[in-house]
């Protein structure tokens, strides 16, 4: 066991604070590559990110009732929880970021660095994390919460230390006679409140279940083990799914990573609005509509977080009033998206994912620490 | 195209009542305009912006009244006009009355049309109302047990003035 293991409760639950953190990150991202897209283009495309986007937020609601099993609180509403943009994701050796942006080359290229196979290069294997310092105007996702400038290899390897940890933590509860998993079972998020959400939702209870909700987002992201498709119900990963709109052809069974042998497909790279990237409401033009609703698309994302805030916190069935707010979200992005941004020639506005209270904080207060 | 564009969306906003934003919102703004041109030619489109371009200063009640006067009374723009708001609140275009092209001759193109899909799923009338078009726009799993939200429009314009 090395110095980065997760050692105590409290760090365990600041790991799937970070857990949530990153899978909501991921979601701006491509819900905005997604309703970028023009009218009737890229039909495809609009198919693999509506997927995508949708389980993520089955691994956002994952990662919540994972960290309710444990006795913990999902809190949405932290003011560092949304990412401000661009923001960094574990990276490997290369410096990588995550941005707001139309769908496009560029888009793509980022996304399949989200979703990329967990392993190693070999002569990294077993070389501990990476050190790369981090501006402090960057949020730095799927960090560890003690070692702020010190990197997962990638998204997979930061859920493995998790999954460890829990293990570790369990065993530990064992011995003692007791067990981890003390939350309140009525605030595990089930099927019954998450209608058609990118895969089952089931409720977190135990060791065994614990296990199983890392390994299905996992799986969904990046391949089972270097897998093209995830184990038992014959669905591509999401890296893979990315890598065919890349390669403009479809996998089919038996292909081998990288190389799809199924049927064509078109991807229209002009079929998207130019939207400006990583826009923030300081940019666009005072006293424009545009900026008053890109305002006010934060504050109603601010009630959203809000509301699944208290959904995870003992409310699930508040959960079917986020979902027509959700489709709200659509109408409100796709004006943005089609109004040109005043003063930026042949650019369009964008949501900016700027939460009403969402200000970085200095990352070395948090709970795990006051209380190591 | 530009010189041509600003002025039907001025002209659209003042027509339908919505903002630019809403407007350029629908992603349907120069394919309108581009409708009009096909449908009653560019000539007659650039009387209509002309004579929009040429009203009194907005806010002031000559303006409403110039409105009436030389857009929607008048007798070569006042149907295109009317056409104008319905094709921007339904989608489709409506042909223009036999009086109409008697008088200024036929159009070939003046026929009852949906301009397209999405001109059908963008109609302000679906804004106007609260509500999503039928097929379309859908608000997702369960939304009917939520009570439908009407929005508020911020010109508070006297719609019997106009019409």
């Amino acid at each position: 066991m090395d110095s980065y293991s997760i050692k105590t409760l409290d760090e365990l639950k600041e790991f799937l604070y970070r857990a949530m953190q990153l899978e909501h990150a991921t979601i701006p991202p491509y819900l905005t590559a997604l309703y970028s897209i023009k009218p009737g283009a890229n039909q495809d495309a609009t198919q693999v990110l509506r997927v995508i986007v949708v389980e993520e937020m089955l691994h956002l609601t994952i990662a919540a009732n994972i960290l309710n099993a444990i006795g913990g609180k999902p809190d949405l509403v932290r003011p560092d929880f949304v990412a401000r943009y661009p923001a960094a994701l574990p990276d490997g050796e290369t410096d990588f970021k995550v941005g707001i942006q139309a769908f496009g080359r560029e888009a793509l290229a980022t996304f399949l660095k989200i979703e990329r196979p967990a392993q190693r290069p070999e002569h990294l294997v077993g070389k501990g994390l990476i050190y790369r310092k981090t501006p402090p105007d960057i949020t730095a996702l799927a960090s560890h919460p003690r070692h702020e400038d010190f990197h997962f290899y990638s998204i997979g390897e930061f859920y493995s230390a998790i999954a460890e940890g829990i293990k570790y933590l369990e065993a530990e509860a064992h011995g003692a006679g007791t067990t981890i998993f003390t939350g309140d079972g009525s605030r595990q998020i089930t099927s019954e409140y998450y209608y058609s959400g990118g895969g089952e939702l089931f409720p977190v209870t135990d060791l065994k279940s614990a296990l199983e909700a890392i390994e299905l987002i996992i799986e969904q992201g990046e391949g089972d083990g270097g897998g093209i498709y995830e184990d038992d119900d014959h669905e591509l990963a999401h890296y893979y799914r990315f890598e065919e709109l890349v390669k403009g052809r479809y996998y089919q069974k038996g292909d081998q990573p990288g190389q799809p042998t199924g049927p064509h497909l078109q991807v229209d790279w002009e079929g998207a609005y130019p939207i400006k990237e990583n826009l923030k409401v300081e940019d666009i033009f005072e006293g424009s509509e545009l900026r008053e609703a890109a305002i006010a698309f934060n504050t109603r994302y601010g009630e959203f977080l809000q509301l699944l805030t208290r959904a995870f916190n003992g409310q699930p069935s508040l959960l079917l009033e986020a979902v027509p707010m959700m489709f709200e979200f659509r109408n409100m992005i796709l004006e943005l998206i089609r109004n040109p941004l005043p003063k930026h020639p042949g650019k369009n506005g964008s949501p900016t994912y700027q939460i009403p209270g969402g200000i970085k904080q200095p990352a070395v207060t948090r709970q795990a620490e006051v209380n190591a | 195209m530009t010189s041509r564009f600003e002025p039907f969306l001025g002209l659209s906003a003042e027509l339908t009542a919505f903002s630019h934003f809403d407007l350029l919102g629908t992603g349907l703004a120069e394919t309108y305009l581009a409708t009009l041109d096909k449908v009653v030619g560019g000539e007659i489109t650039d009387a209509l912006l002309a004579a929009f371009t040429a009203l009194p200063p907005p806010e002031s009640k000559a303006r409403i009244q110039a409105v009436r006067t030389t857009i929607l009374g008048n007798e070569l723009l006042g149907d295109v006009a009317r056409a104008l708001i319905k094709l921007w609140y339904s989608g489709t275009w409506f042909e223009l009355s036999s009086a109409w092209s008697e008088r200024f001759g036929p159009r070939p193109a003046n026929i009852t049309f949906v301009v397209s899909p999405d001109a059908y799923i963008e109609g302000l009338l679906w804004k106007a109302i609260g509500a999503h078009p039928a097929g379309a726009k859908g608000q997702g799993f369960g939304s009917w047990a939520f009570p439908p939200k009407i929005p508020a429009f911020a010109p508070a314009l006297d719609f019997q003035n106009l019409t």
